[in-house]
């Protein structure tokens, strides 16, 4: 197997919150692979930093202080590079006791740096799609202009009228109906599930090497949701594009992805395939998991008018990490055996199977990790 | 037979949109019916659940029935009084017995105030208790929602979505209300959450005798929570019937669709291949835009309409003399289209 095309290492990403005045450590050291051609799926409820990492992987964090410290490591085109190369010597942190006490980061200097390492990957290598497509396109300009405008900087087909001839297969290509009509369509003349298409078109047209996904179906209506799956799920086997999906929706992440990623409190708890992952039957599993996916209304317990088995509690908020596990506090698995683990050391990233890891003291391979 | 709470008979409500000084001037303009025609029923202590795509009315509905906005026709009845036309001073009595959930769950929370002060605001709007009787509610509506009272001195900023939704039903608890309209009420809320709070909702249900017009467009969850549900198509109910039915037995090709997109995303145990055919399947419905703005003619989900195509494209189904009516199909489930 070679080496994936997105390797993120280690990555931290803090913001300072003004109002709570304290560090947010949004992403607190998370390790993903995207491997050529397949879809990885990060899911996790709002504030688990799932759009903050990829975020970061595309450079757009603004907010400070930002992306801190990791590796990003990108291999397409024959090349290898580390978009956050040298960069740790911009920023410093300060910690207590699991709270963030400061950070010092020269933005400047980083940014600058950031800028010339990003330049020809952004948009190019990697693009994105956005929850919300209305915002992403350009309200003042037709959606052929803002495609021609992306083919003709990105791809090979420089000249107008080869590059306006490629938009409009690319609209077409996502089912854009009377694509030569909608090409001169303002995107508020369009409906959302068009925007998204739209979006969608915009993004694969640079023929970008990784595509990430940001909640693409989220603020659509349902039968609109399920048709945007459709269409990722026949553009994935069409054009084989390695996709970063984030979603909080689990059916979506199980439709699309190869390989899924659970994320929980700035933290990666449980990562494998899919299949093995989200297996109705499975026995190994992140309390966290599970706790997810019983938490949806199952067939049996609509029949049965039973009570949803919601988690207790709310969803950390990573100003004061706990110095054991970050579910210890939801958790309803912590055996005696183990509750001095859970709450005293946080556990590592074990497998338990070949691919399949959990973050959890309940699997010996934490505990012999 | 448990009593009728609210009866809707012909709601219609229009939203006229007027564009330029000249339509200004002449009061002309186009006029959207966001609401045609609507009747339904809610019996006390149950859940009616309205479901259906953006844009359809539902919200429009829930607003009407508690005069939030004022109907262009049509009749509510609530608990016995037809309350179409009654006046403000009159309203106000009832108002405390009908409340709203609202989606966004800063609603209703004033940003410069604490939760503590929120509540008793609620419980000092009809009411002019004693200082220990507010106390004692405070502390009966915390447990109520099952929220910390460490959470009383906080303002609204400082707490999380779950909790935010929670101080939101304590201080519609806190009116002792009879009807609740919930507009969506998990849908800004986490997963997690969401199950928290649908919990919640039918605890208070059941402990306090409410009865709920449930509007969503989660459809597992309204199977969950709703004994009826109708289901709306640009301002009219095209389908209503028992949960189960309407979930497993839909007879609409709208409903039918609305389901099945939910299927096809959830469904676990469904093979691979099983998945791919009906994706197939679904992607050859070309699906016109969802449009207000296009007279109808006939039956407005026509352009939409699978079967219509399917039975080649009959004639009364475009014929402006016989829009669908809904029938009674057996148990009290009725539904609007010629062929289903």
């Amino acid at each position: 197997m070679d080496a994936p095309l997105l390797a993120i290492e280690n990555l931290r990403t803090y913001f300072f919150s003004r109002a709570k005045r304290a560090f947010i450590r949004s992403v607190d050291g998370v390790s993903l692979g995207v491997a050529r051609g397949e879809t990885l799926g990060i899911v996790g409820e709002s504030g688990s930093g799932k759009s903050v990492t990829a975020l970061s992987a595309a450079g757009l964090v603004t907010a400070g202080p930002g992306v801190i410290s990791g590796h990003i490591h990108l291999h397409s085109n024959g090349a290898r590079r580390n978009l956050l190369d040298g960069l740790e010597k911009y920023a410093r942190v300060t910690e207590q006791d699991g709270r963030v006490m400061a950070v010092e980061k020269d933005e400047r200097g980083w940014r600058k740096h950031s800028e010339t390492l990003m330049a020809g990957v952004r948009g190019k290598e990697i693009a994105m799609i956005f929850q919300n497509p209305r915002s992403a396109l350009n309200p003042y300009s037709t959606i052929g202009k803002q495609l021609v405008e992306t083919i003709r900087l990105h791809t090979n087909f420089k000249g107008e009228n080869e590059a306006r001839e490629r938009a409009i297969h690319w609209l077409e290509r996502v089912r854009i109906d009377s694509p030569r009509l909608r090409f001169d369509n303002f995107p508020f003349g369009m409906s959302g599930g068009m925007c998204q298409r739209a979006m969608i078109a915009m993004a694969l047209s640079a023929e970008p090497s990784l595509l990430i996904a940001d909640e693409p179906t989220t603020g659509l209506d349902a039968t609109i949701q399920s048709r945007i799956v459709d269409l990722l799920a026949q553009l994935k086997t069409e054009t084989g594009t390695t996709t970063l999906l984030i979603s909080h929706d689990i059916s979506v992440i199980q439709r699309l992805s190869d390989h899924i990623a659970v994320m929980y409190g700035g933290t990666v708890v449980e990562t494998g395939r899919a299949a093995e992952v989200l297996a109705p039957e499975a026995k190994v599993r992140h309390p966290y998991t599970a706790a997810l996916l019983a938490s949806i209304p199952s067939a049996d317990t609509i029949r049965r008018k039973s009570y949803l088995q919601a988690i207790e509690g709310e969803v950390l908020d990573t100003i004061e990490v706990p110095r054991g596990c970050r579910f210890y506090g939801r958790c309803n698995r912590v055996t005696e055996a183990i509750r001095e683990n859970c709450a005293g050391l946080e556990p590592p990233l074990g497998d338990v199977a070949s691919g399949h890891k959990v973050r959890c003291w309940l699997y010996p391979a934490a505990r012999k990790a | 037979m448990r009593r009728t709470i609210l009866e809707v008979t012909e709601l219609r409500k229009d939203y006229s949109q007027r564009r330029g000084l000249v339509s200004m001037l002449t009061g002309q303009g186009r006029v959207i019916p966001a609401v045609d025609g609507v009747s339904f029923y809610l019996r006390e202590n149950e859940t009616v659940g309205l479901v259906g795509e953006s844009g359809c009315g539902k919200t429009t509905i829930g607003r009407t029935v508690l005069r939030l906005t004022d109907p262009s026709s049509g009749h509510i009845v609530f608990d016995g009084r037809d309350i179409t036309k009654l006046s403000r001073a009159k309203l106000r009595p009832l108002r405390r017995e009908m409340q709203m959930i609202f989606q966004d769950l800063d609603a209703g929370l004033n940003p410069r105030m604490r939760v503590r002060d929120i509540l008793r605001e609620a419980l000092t709007v009809y009411e002019r208790p004693s200082d220990a009787e507010i106390a004692s509610r405070i502390r009966e509506l915390l447990e109520q929602v099952s929220l910390k009272d460490s959470k009383l001195p906080n303002f609204p900023s400082e707490l999380s979505g779950g909790e935010k939704r929670r101080v939101g039903i304590a201080r519609v608890l806190a009116v002792r209300p009879r009807l609740i309209v919930a507009d969506e009420p998990t849908s800004a809320l986490d997963i997690s959450i969401q199950a928290q709070v649908v919990n919640l909702l039918r605890d208070l249900q059941r402990d306090l005798g409410l009865s709920y017009l449930f509007i969503s467009h989660d459809l597992p969850v309204v199977e969950l929570v709703s004994q009826k549900v109708a289901v709306m198509y640009l301002g009219r109910i095209v389908e209503m019937g028992l949960a189960e039915n309407i979930a497993h037995q839909p007879r609409h090709p709208y409903t039918r669709i609305l389901w099945s997109s939910l299927a096809d995303k959830q469904n676990t145990e469904e093979s691979l291949y099983a998945r791919s055919s009906a994706t197939a399947e679904r992607e050859q419905r070309t699906w016109g835009v969802f449009d207000f703005e296009q007279p109808v003619s006939g039956c407005r989900f026509a352009p939409r309409c699978p079967l219509y195509k399917d039975k080649g494209r009959p004639a009364i189904c475009t014929d402006p003399a016989s829009e669908p009516q809904l029938r009674d199909v057996g148990h009290g489930h009725v539904v609007a289209c010629h062929f289903a």
